[in-house]
């Protein structure tokens, strides 16, 4: 299991802060949002958007995922 | 020091701690929340959420790259989180140097830095509904996804 943490517009959207998703070996950070854009198809029009973040850190859609990392969905920025 | 707080800035304190015999300037930045209107609705106040640490550590890596760019002595950044009400401080960014163009430049990037990678969103709520600023998801008249 690999857990996403929801940010901003995208919690609002999806209406939860918090998500655990089932990981499959060798999977990306695109066949993550898939699963999550399935279970939770209001975040589908934020897609463009979004960016993602793994362990903390900024990641692209083809970058890996391994169980226990921690995924984080991030809605533009707008701090300041 | 690069910080996330959930009390008022203390803008004063972080200008003294900057304060240094080698350095001759002190640029300081303060955001400050706006009360915007439209349509009859008012700004009421502003509420910011992080995702932490990423966001502590992005603040610490902007103080990096300002050191590795410009002459400065002292970076400090500390925005602040949770209900901001109108006219108080939401961002602090205070840069002492040696001479003011670098203290200028560096402050500058740091905010410009800060709206670009820091994971924090600010969410306006207006006296007839909310807006996630920079996605234009909420709760007002117009938003796709009013519930």
């Amino acid at each position: 299991m690999i857990r996403v943490l929801l940010f901003g517009a995208a919690a609002d959207r999806a209406g939860t802060r918090e998500i655990e998703l089932p990981l499959e070996d060798g999977a990306t950070l695109a066949e993550v949002w898939s699963l999550l854009a399935e279970r939770h198809p209001d975040l589908v029009p934020m897609r463009d958007t979004l960016a993602f973040a793994v362990n903390g850190e900024y990641a692209r859609a083809e970058d890996g995922v391994s169980p226990g990392d921690e995924i984080a969905v991030l809605p533009p920025v707008s701090g300041g | 020091m690069f910080a996330i707080v959930e009390e008022p800035l203390d803008v004063g304190a972080l200008i003294r701690d900057a304060q240094r015999p080698d350095c001759g300037a002190i640029a300081t930045f303060v955001g400050t929340t706006r009360i915007d209107e439209s349509e009859g609705a008012v700004v009421e106040y502003l509420e910011y959420e992080a995702y932490r640490p990423m966001a502590d550590r992005k603040l610490e890596e902007i103080g990096a790259e300002i050191e590795g760019r410009w002459d400065v002595g002292h970076v400090s950044i500390v925005h602040r989180l949770g209900r901001v009400d109108a006219g108080e401080a939401s961002v602090a960014i205070v840069v002492a140097a040696p001479r003011r163009g670098p203290a200028f430049e560096a402050s500058r990037y740091a905010i410009e830095r800060l709206k670009e990678v820091v994971p924090i969103w600010k969410r306006e709520v207006w006296s007839d509904g909310y807006v996630w600023v920079g996605s234009q998801v909420g709760s007002r008249e117009g938003d796709s996804a009013k519930p």
